[in-house]
């Protein structure tokens, strides 16, 4: 229980639970199992990395490099890895007819909004729920967790015909409720998650200093967590920037956003891959970026503090 | 637990040092933060779930305002008997034990690998982790761009080994391709959790077994193992989880296609609802699938609570 916790740092640069402990090694110290000494592990470590790179890296350098070529040579039966690079798959998505520009400002409104509500109500409930010693707790957090696990294609269906009926569809409103859907539940269990590894004792502390308990979360915990909030706005946005399942659903002319932009120019007549490569790079990019910011914190958010990281 | 019934305000001011959160009869301060979120969460959830309830017993008009027509359990009957729906679950079911079994695996060796990289670990991780982030939108149209028939780099790789034809034209072709697209994006995941789980286990006891004279595979086997197992059952059941989420990289790349071959329950959902406009039959698919998720959701935190994982 979190009553034996003594964290150095909130960040948790070492966290003791449940009586294991994980240490987060100092960088520059190896950190050496013995077994891998000899020669051939580390040949075929090495051979295994290298392949797992070029897997997971040789779409997204196709794409990137693709978003800067030319018609012919995106579209050559022989891959073109020299070519004379081009920003006209990038000019024209931001000139003619399909201007780019308000997708992203849909794109950005619509999961910085449903992010942003996200992390301040999942702050609150968070802490709510870490701290709370109601009965049916379990219960109460198992609900939450449902809501965020229940497949999306089954809250689409209700949800579209209850939007309509409200005039939900083709709105910012609309679409940051839908991203509240899967980001509420996931924030309150993430802030929750980061709540219970600060100890209680130092609310003690503010109240017997004569704080209220307002007071003791806004000036004393909250500050403690700001990693856990930053980690939870970033996969919040993530989450609601890369749907794809909503938007398609209840985003209209007014609404549409950067993946409804993509999947638009799949026509009948074809595809032009040098314009979706480009609006590709523009989708990724940032959120790559975002994700590898928050890297330190990633496994508890990903696992929702189940398991404690580095 | 704390047994106390009762505590004024005042009392719990002062008092208690041991207790985090003195327990109040009712809704105290923690309760009252909770407040809004639930009461938010509860009205994108409950609502949904009621009105998800009331429209599988009923056939839904859009003209003219929403309406629904009670018809009884028509669509409990045609999902039952439909055997095309029976054939989509169980391509849901190999769909999912293909991802998520690869992705395990693959996880697994690359996290042991990433583990004895002593320098550049850091910049190693990051590169493998960023599909992660990528939206599956996108991954299932690069998909589609890589495997064109005509000029997608994997496919000419392929005809360079030998193989050719339409990869997403074939119904075998297909499913594999969404599969790998599905285990490209998420195997990062499995990796960053296991890695965590690695980082965990104490050095002294992979140093006394390497002492003891026990070789790689057995130090893996009898120690690191056991040690990670309880990290590596979060990354099985927070990826089942969203496996059975998720289908944009299949809407994008096959749409269901080829002759069915890739229509896994949420295509089939997908489309009863938003091509046919059947919201009935749709609804009554929609709480099969919601059923099954709460199961596994079920497991997943019993799972948890009996290894001592939740708090």
């Amino acid at each position: 229980m979190s009553a034996s916790t003594t964290p150095r740092s909130p960040a948790g640069q070492a966290a003791r639970r449940d009586g294991r402990v994980i240490v987060a090694a100092p960088p520059g110290v190896p950190q050496s199992p013995l077994e891998d000494s000899s020669r051939r592990t580390r040949w075929t470590v090495a051979i295994l990395l290298t392949v797992a790179l070029l897997w997971t890296l040789v779409p997204l350098l196709w794409m990137l490099l693709s978003s800067f070529k030319n018609r012919t040579d995106v579209t050559a039966a022989t891959p073109q890895v020299l070519f004379a690079p081009t920003l006209d798959n990038y000019r024209n998505l931001f000139t003619g007819s399909n201007n780019l520009g308000p997708y992203i400002w849909h794109s950005v409104l619509a999961a910085g909004i449903s992010a942003v509500l996200a992390v301040c109500l999942g702050a609150l409930a968070g802490y709510g729920l870490a701290r709370t010693r109601m009965h049916g707790k379990k219960h109460l957090a198992f609900w939450i967790i449902s809501t965020r696990m229940a497949p999306i294609a089954a809250i689409v269906v209700p949800l579209f015909l209850i939007f309509r009926g409200l005039g939900l569809i083709d709105s910012i409103p609309g679409l940051v409720l839908a991203y509240l859907t899967f980001n509420l539940p996931f924030a309150i269990w993430l802030m929750s998650a980061f709540f219970a590894e600060v100890p209680p004792s130092l609310e003690e502390s503010a109240l017997v200093a004569g704080c209220t308990r307002w007071q003791a979360f806004r000036t004393v915990i909250l500050p403690l967590t700001k990693s856990g909030l930053v980690t939870t706005f970033v996969l919040c946005l993530v989450f609601a920037w890369n749907d794809y399942a909503f938007a398609v659903v209840f985003s209209g002319p007014n609404s549409q956003t950067l993946p409804i932009a993509a999947s638009q120019l799949v026509t009948q007549t074809g595809i032009d891959w040098g314009q979706l490569t480009a609006i590709g790079t523009i989708v990724v990019v940032p959120m790559m970026l975002a994700g590898l910011a928050v890297r330190r914190w990633l496994v508890t958010g990903l696992t929702l503090g189940a398991v404690t990281g580095e | 637990m704390a047994q106390a019934a009762d505590s004024s305000p005042v009392l719990r001011r002062s008092t208690r040092p041991e207790a985090a959160a003195p327990k109040e009869p009712r809704i105290g301060f923690e309760g009252k933060m909770m407040v809004p979120g639930l009461i938010l969460l509860a009205a994108l959830s409950i609502v949904p779930f009621l009105a998800l309830i009331a429209m599988s017993f009923s056939r839904v008009r859009l003209l003219g305002g929403v309406r629904l027509e009670p018809v009884g359990l028509g669509n409990w009957v045609r999902f039952f008997t439909d055997p095309d729906m029976w054939m989509s679950w169980l391509r849901t079911l190999i769909y999912f034990v293909l991802t998520v079994g690869l992705e395990m695996a693959l996880g697994l060796g690359i996290a042991l690998c990433l583990y004895r990289v002593l320098r550049a670990r850091n910049i190693l991780l990051s590169l493998v982790l960023l599909p992660m982030f990528a939206a599956p939108v996108i991954v299932g149209l690069l998909g589609r761009y890589l495997t064109d028939s005509t000029f997608g780099l994997y496919s000419w790789m392929l005809r360079s080994l030998g193989f050719s034809g339409d990869i997403l034209g074939s119904p075998v072709g297909a499913f594999t391709a969404v599969v790998l697209m599905d285990v490209w994006e998420w195997t990062p995941l499995i990796a960053l959790i296991t890695l965590a789980g690695l980082s965990g286990v104490p050095q002294s006891v992979r140093e006394a077994a390497a002492v003891d004279g026990a070789p790689g595979w057995m130090t893996l086997r009898y120690i690191v193992f056991p040690a990670i197992s309880n990290v590596l059952l979060v990354a099985l059941l927070i990826r089942s989880m969203d496996a059975i989420r998720y289908f944009d990289i299949i809407w994008v790349t096959t749409n269901g296609g080829p002759a069915d071959a890739t229509k896994i329950v949420p295509i089939r959902l997908y489309e009863t609802a938003f091509r046919f406009f059947d919201f009935g039959y749709a609804a009554a698919i929609g709480l099969a699938m919601l059923a099954f998720s709460i199961f596994i959701a079920r497991t997943f935190v019993r799972l948890l609570d009996t290894r001592g994982l939740t708090r």
